[in-house]
């Protein structure tokens, strides 16, 4: 006899968690900020997976600091399923019971209070993902039951604008409310109609105004002024021996002053290598204020971003040729789509790194830090579900070697990814070695697997003060070894190196030198820098870049 | 990029090092180094805690010609130890002045008709956080070495700074700076005593928030110190503006020059205090407080519009009071 199965739970669960909070939700879908802590004892319980929003960028802070003040005996053991935990009340959450496990991308500046909580039995990690991969989760096996989200404006409907930094807020929202979740929202202003619709209102059942902005981080703004010489000639190499070489239009840089030297020199190096329209044409890439100068000097076609930067929004409004804006005229972030097209639609990944092992597995984690990469490996990787051509891909699939043993004579692409780094980091301390300290992290930190942002098998180009090393040209491991001690310099994996290996290798092209590549060393300082300063840059912007304060040095 | 004296004109002079100033500011082909690294005298402190040493220990100092006008010239380098003043650092600073103010007194001794475009002029190009604490004593003393220094050129030869560097002209050189004829800045300059990262340390985040860049610069930074009138000039950030600011000044009778001076007379301890009681009477909170004390109506503008705009817009206090 079969019995009548129930297939409506979700909904009856999420409207008896609503009628808790009924009480306090006026106006609509208005609840005021005093209000908060009631709405979420109402609506979270013990063990609910939550998504508190945040990144590498905007921060939902204020509901983050409502919720670590409610009642511990209420809610606690909390699974938080979130993108970052760069806060302090992140990671507060943990010390004082309210959350227990957590799957995340990126700990930032957390990273050690990250891996002392797992070890002193607060913290229960399930993974460190790329943002991608977390977003899948959400709609696998991970989905929120609960939200808090950040957005610029609220209607009493519910309506958010999310704007410039809409970033995850759609991929949250879509994964909670369409398995009959809860969606909260901090709003900077309670408005009478959105600037535009960037989530609709049926799929938020509470705005909150709170008192203070949400927390914003300029995370992609480097100062040119702190852009060395040695980063001048690394930058040089990059352009004339990778972009150049390969005729790169799609790609994406990472953070860093490696690829903010590469940004500044595009209209000067650059247009002097007359590759103006033949490379950078198109990235994805948050709105780095860097990339001013290029943009002005005609290089770039179109940008779609991750996130916004502060102090860029006016600029990138009125450059609507470039960047993504909607028919208000503002513009729109999507970290789902730009990591898609970061992974798929680009022929290239560029950025630095911290270590680089004998073998070539890259990595930004010490022996302390649960930091996490964010969305660097989607990028740094070789896309292996992509089926389209472009040259760039071509030229870097024909040259990898090793492919026909897999493949036979099957031609395939492959996605260029470039690993920049000096063999000396700061402090002296070296950039190649030979074992990462991921294994030390994951042996600390009780990690399945020791954190890797770039295997070595994705890895193409190995870019130092001393040349690059073309991986995916060599043979085999042991080639692709003798390779990298070819470039790492005075640290003790390049001092390994043999000269006559290293000549062979120079020889074969799989290693070039500044030299090899015609790139005169006299040129190679900060004078190359289409902008020296945050000021020139917003000279470069025509005062449209609104710098935060800590980077106006006027 | 060539080293030659045209091309060094347009470099940022924020972006120059110690050298490539003190060559650019004199006229070509002119610049003659003293005591330059070729001597190797370095500092006999620093290897005793294990530091690393630099040939010239952080400053640059010779002789060049601006028009016909010998002049004495010191540029420290601000990316050895911050240009801290060492031993040596503050004996090369203190004996370039002292060697400029005895040419003056050979040249007028031999020729006292010597007309003013030919005497002599000392300039100083600033990028110091003042004494260097591992030589804490000797560079104390050296800061005292020079300002006596400086009080034996009185009537003689004028003493012009230069700031504009990277690192600013703080601490003990702060004061040193103040005690010159004539300073010329550019808007990427600082100047002050003690520096953002010690307010912070010793006052807290609250009385002074080092890391936000645009409250150092509009509390010590050209702009402000043009308002202040501690600085003279306000010029654009390359080596030929500053020649140019130099050239002006250096044109001028000694007379005028010492006139430009914030000390020096009964009158000008008048104006200081002055301000002193401005100070008191609006407690401002924020340089921009001042700036409006000034007469500036719209001093939010003021920090970000072009610097050509800026110095036709600008009212200073030094117009006020």
């Amino acid at each position: 006899m079969k019995t009548k199965k129930k297939w409506d739970t979700r909904k009856t669960d999420y409207l008896e968690r609503m009628s808790g909070a009924e009480p306090y939700i006026n106006n609509g879908k208005v609840v005021a900020a005093e209000d908060t802590i009631n709405v979420l004892e109402a609506v979270i319980r013990l063990f609910d997976r939550v998504n508190i929003e945040g990144n590498n960028q905007k921060q939902a802070n204020f509901l983050a600091e409502a919720l670590i003040k409610c009642d511990t005996q209420r809610i606690h053991d909390l699974y938080m399923v979130q993108s970052a935990v760069p806060l302090p009340v992140h990671l507060d959450m943990f010390e004082v019971g309210i959350a227990k496990k957590l799957d995340f991308a990126y700990g930032g500046p957390m990273g050690g209070r990250v891996a002392e909580a797992i070890k002193n039995g607060k913290l229960e990690l399930g993974a460190i993902h790329t943002y991608l991969e977390l977003f899948a989760r959400y709609f696998i096996d991970l989905t929120p039951r609960v939200s808090l989200i950040c957005a610029y404006e609220g209607d009493a409907d519910g309506n958010l604008y999310t704007g410039f930094n809409t970033e995850d807020t759609p991929a949250i929202v879509e994964a909670t409310k369409f398995s009959q979740g809860i969606v909260i929202a901090q709003v900077n202003k309670l408005v009478d109609k959105v600037t535009r619709v960037d989530i609709p209102g049926e799929w938020v059942d509470m705005v909150i105004e709170s008192p203070k902005p949400f927390f914003l981080e300029p995370l992609f703004t480097r100062d040119p002024a702190n852009i060395t010489d040695t980063q001048v000639l690394m930058a040089m190499m990059a352009i004339k021996g990778i972009y150049g070489e390969y005729g790169v239009k799609r790609l994406n840089h990472g953070i860093g002053f490696n690829t903010a030297a590469i940004e500044l020199i595009l209209p000067t190096y650059g247009e002097e290598l007359g590759l103006k329209g033949k490379i950078c044409t198109e990235f994805a890439l948050n709105p780095h204020p860097t990339m001013i100068p290029a943009i002005e000097s005609g290089w770039v076609e179109s940008i779609h971003s991750f996130g916004g930067e502060l102090g860029m929004q006016k600029y990138c409004e009125a450059r609507g040729d470039v960047f993504f804006l909607g028919p208000d005229g503002t513009m729109r972030s999507n970290r789902a789509f730009s990591q898609t097209a970061g992974h798929y639609a680009c022929d290239m990944f560029i950025g630095g790194t911290l270590q680089i092992d004998k073998y070539g597995n890259s990595s930004t984690a010490t022996a302390t830090r649960v930091a996490g990469f964010g969305g660097a490996p989607n990028m740094g990787c070789d896309a292996k579900g992509r089926r389209h051509p472009s040259d760039a891909w071509l030229k870097c699939g024909a040259e990898f070697t090793s492919q026909s043993e897999y493949l036979g004579p099957m031609p395939r692409g492959k996605r260029l990814v470039v690993q920049m780094l000096e063999s000396f980091g700061e402090k002296m301390v070296p950039g190649f070695v030979d074992e990462l300290d991921a294994w030390q992290l994951a042996k600390n930190a009780n990690l399945a697997l020791p954190p890797v942002m770039i295997y070595a098998d994705d890895l193409t180009h190995i870019l130092t003060e001393e040349g690059i090393a073309f991986m995916h040209k060599c043979r085999n491991l042991e080639e692709r070894m003798a390779a990298i001690r070819g470039v790492a310099g005075f640290t003790e994996v390049g001092l390994a190196a043999k000269s006559t290996e290293t000549k062979a290798l120079r020889d074969k092209g799989i290693i070039k030198t500044p030299e090899d590549l015609g790139i005169d060393r006299q040129r190679a300082n900060r004078s190359l820098l289409a902008a020296k300063s945050v000021r020139e840059l917003v000279d470069w912007s025509d005062g449209l870049y609104d710098p935060p304060a800590r980077f106006r040095n006027w | 990029m060539s080293s030659k004296w045209e091309n060094i004109q347009k470099r940022s002079f924020l972006e120059s090092e110690a050298r490539t100033r003190a060559l650019g500011l004199v006229d070509p082909g002119t610049f003659t180094e003293l005591a330059g690294p070729r001597h190797r005298i370095s500092s006999p402190h620093l290897p005793l805690l294990g530091e690393a040493v630099e040939f010239d220990d952080g400053i640059v100092t010779g002789v060049g010609l601006i028009g016909k006008k010998p002049v004495f010239v010191a540029s420290q380098e601000g990316r050895f130890i911050g240009g801290a003043v060492g031993e040596v650092h503050g004996a090369k600073l203190a004996n370039i002045v002292r060697m400029a103010r005895k040419a003056y007194d050979e040249m007028l001794a031999s020729n006292p008709d010597l007309p003013e475009e030919k005497r002599p002029a000392v300039i100083i190009s600033f990028d110091t956080g003042g004494v260097r604490l591992h030589e804490a004593n000797a560079g104390l003393l050296a800061h005292a070495e020079v300002m006596d220094q400086f009080q034996d050129c009185k009537g003689k030869v004028p003493i012009i700074a230069l700031i504009g560097s990277r690192v600013g002209c703080f601490g003990g050189m702060g004061f040193v700076a103040a005690a010159s004829d004539v300073i010329i800045m550019s808007q990427f300059g600082r100047l002050g005593l003690t520096g953002p990262e010690v307010i912070e340390e010793e006052m807290g985040k609250d009385e002074f928030d080092a890391s936000d860049r645009a409250l150092v610069y509009r509390t010590t930074g050209g702009r402000h110190k043009y308002i202040m009138g501690d600085c003279n000039v306000l010029v654009a950030d390359s080596i030929a503006a500053f020649r140019g600011a130099l050239q002006e000044v250096l044109g001028k009778l000694y007379a005028e020059i010492a006139e430009m001076s914030c000390i020096g007379s009964l009158e000008k301890i008048q104006y200081q205090l002055k301000l002193v009681d401005l100070c008191v009477e609006t407690a401002p909170k924020d340089a921009k407080d001042v700036w409006k004390s000034a007469g500036n109506e719209n001093p939010d503008d003021l920090t970000d519009m072009p610097l050509d705009e800026f110095l036709t817009t600008v009212k200073r206090l030094t117009d006020r009071y």
